[in-house]
């Protein structure tokens, strides 16, 4: 299957400023998230897979089509829905979906009967004669999503889709999302600052920081391998502690104050960690024992390219 | 239409061919341009002076007519260049007005709502999206001057004789070109205001003031200077003196200060360099992503 973005040692400058920078890496998941603090290059990763902005450096492959010397083919195949407010005030919704799915390349008919199905399915079919101006956010948000998919694109880009969304509206976008990707053959790529959002409809993550790769993971795998946590906080902790846990075959990050993260193999017991907590004259102050989540992943991801760079 | 399919399907049909995709963004403009009332009367209205300009052609060749109106000196009225002059500035000052109307309708719209990335996310370049905006106000602009700059020599020639035709056939030509370049000036003004501007009631005041006040600033450098080269400043007067060179009559004087007319070489210059500068505003601001620099 050809992947759905790999990343060929992408660099873009804005404004004189380099915001990605040496990125690599392919994903070839049907749902991607793109993950990362505010300011860390996802809409600009975003905007350069459109064809937005020219790499400076190296270059990316969307569907196996080079966004460099292919990007009109590849426009023909996404849908985009951007993060901010975009729309055309003094259209009417339906009026406003067909226009963009006609843009798109179908016929003034076919996308018509296209406009209607997606207002239904994203829950507008009621409000599709009113005008956008007169949406709600959340409503504009749905109708973001529906000029966005009329067109039956091969790839749905989504930027922040849950942006200002209350949790009902967030919810339902989720739910929709997740329709998406598992009714059809559309991939998508779903960028958000919401862990949640990503958690519940992405198969594999991209987390950027500071324009740079801080961690690629499949989610699938990672929820297979369903790894057992210890988070510790404790008094006294050292070296030699988190040594002896990893003789035991324990993966262990260590973090200030104290704080530990202790990756559990199925075959170690925890009174196993307390043993050698007494030993080593070590108080465990707190523990607490869960399983791996994107919140983990995205921390360590956080931590480690902040220990790297000199930290936030 | 009945709707009933509430289940994401992926689309496998017929699609158009790109070449004239950006037509879609022109019918759509029109659409919604006709759909106000007013601009439609507006748009009818601007017809009116060259109805009245076909009822003098036919007087002035209908000995009839003229008994009929009592008209004793039939010399009084003439088909000439000075006429067809006349005719194309006072419709050159039409299609100002419409364009001031239109034009900041067409891209102020899509900026300020940020539809933009909408657009160029999807299979059309900037160029195509310009195209395709800009050929709305081309023919709305071609309606109320090139086309009934035409209709009424050809209605001059069937009622004087063909040899009256092929006599003044250089005015087919002045008639095109001076239309051509004036709805081109127009047409990229209005829009890279609109670029600029974003809001609408603005942009339109940015369009008529363009045309309109920078003359007196013209007329100042006139007076200070003790020349005539401040018209260059005045994109009407250029386009009368594109118009009157092409046709072979004399330019009117206008202001208190030099008579000498700005020659015609001068005044393509300066309209053709309107467009391009048009254009160049049109490049720097139609981004589907704007980037601050710093």
């Amino acid at each position: 299957m050809t992947a759905t973005i790999e990343l060929d040692d992408l660099q873009v400058q804005l404004g004189g400023r380099t915001i990605l920078d040496g990125l690599r890496g392919a994903l070839n998941g049907r749902a991607i998230g793109l993950l990362g603090p505010n300011g860390a290059g996802k809409s600009t990763l975003i905007n350069t897979l459109l064809g937005f902005h020219q790499p400076a450096r190296g270059t990316a492959r969307v569907l196996g089509m080079d966004i460099r010397q292919e990007a009109r083919k590849l426009r023909g195949l996404v849908g985009y829905m951007p993060e901010s407010d975009a729309f055309i005030s003094d259209m009417t919704g339906l009026h406003f979906v067909r226009y963009m799915a006609e843009i798109s390349g179908l016929p003034s008919e076919q996308a018509m009967e296209r406009a209607h199905e997606a207002f239904f399915y994203v829950g507008l079919g009621e409000v599709r004669y009113r005008k956008l101006g007169t949406y709600s956010l959340g409503m504009k948000q749905l109708a973001k999503l529906a000029q966005a998919i009329a067109h039956g694109p091969k790839l749905l880009i989504m930027d922040e889709p849950t942006n200002g969304l209350d949790p009902p509206a967030r919810q339902r976008m989720i739910q929709l999302v997740r329709e998406i990707r598992d009714a059809s053959d559309m991939r998508l790529i779903i960028s958000s600052h919401l862990l949640r959002d990503v958690e519940e409809t992405c198969e594999e993550v991209l987390i950027l920081r500071n324009g740079r790769v801080a961690a690629l993971c499949n989610l699938e795998e990672e929820r297979r391998a369903n790894r057992k946590f210890l988070e510790l906080e404790t008094i006294g902790a050292n070296g030699q502690f988190s040594s002896a846990l990893q003789q035991l075959g324990c993966e262990c990050a260590v973090f200030n104050n104290g704080r530990m993260k202790v990756v559990m193999p199925d075959k170690i017991e925890i009174r196993e960690v307390y043993r050698i907590a007494e030993q080593q004259g070590i108080q465990i102050r707190k523990m607490n024992h869960r399983r791996d989540s994107l919140e983990d992943i995205f921390l360590n991801a956080m931590e480690q390219t902040g220990a790297a760079h000199g930290g936030l | 239409m009945a709707v009933y399919k509430r289940a994401y399907r992926s689309y496998s049909g017929p699609i158009t061919d790109e070449r004239w995709r950006f037509l879609v963004l022109t019918r759509y403009s029109l659409t919604q341009l006709f759909s106000s009332r007013a601009f439609s009367w507006f748009m009818m209205a601007t017809v009116l002076p060259v109805l009245i300009s076909a009822a003098y052609i036919y007087i002035s060749n209908s000995v009839t007519a003229q008994l009929a109106l009592r008209m004793g000196n039939q010399s009084l009225l003439v088909v000439d260049g000075a006429f067809f002059s006349k005719v194309l500035i006072s419709q050159a000052w039409m299609a100002l007005f419409l364009t001031c109307w239109a034009g900041p309708l067409l891209v102020a719209g899509d900026l300020s709502n940020g539809a933009l990335p909408l657009y160029l996310s999807r299979p059309l370049n900037r160029a195509e999206y310009v195209a395709g905006k800009a050929a709305v106000l081309v023919g709305i602009l071609s309606c109320v001057t090139w086309i009934p700059g035409l209709l009424l020599f050809g209605l001059q020639t069937s009622l004087a004789g063909a040899s009256w035709g092929w006599q003044h056939i250089s005015f087919l030509a002045a008639i095109l070109l001076a239309s051509f370049i004036w709805i081109a000036v127009l047409t990229l003004i209005s829009l890279a205001t609109s670029a600029w501007v974003k809001w609408r009631i603005v942009a339109t005041a940015v369009t008529f003031g363009l045309f309109v006040l920078p003359p007196g600033f013209g007329e100042a450098i006139n007076g200070v200077m003790r020349t005539s080269w401040g018209r260059v400043l005045n994109l009407p007067y250029l386009l009368e003196v594109v118009l009157s060179n092409m046709l072979g009559v004399p330019v009117q004087t206008h202001g208190p200060f030099s008579n000498e007319p700005i020659p015609m070489a001068a005044a393509w210059v300066v309209l053709i360099g309107v467009c391009f500068a048009s254009l160049e505003m049109l490049n720097k601001r139609l981004r589907a992503r704007e980037v601050v620099r710093g």
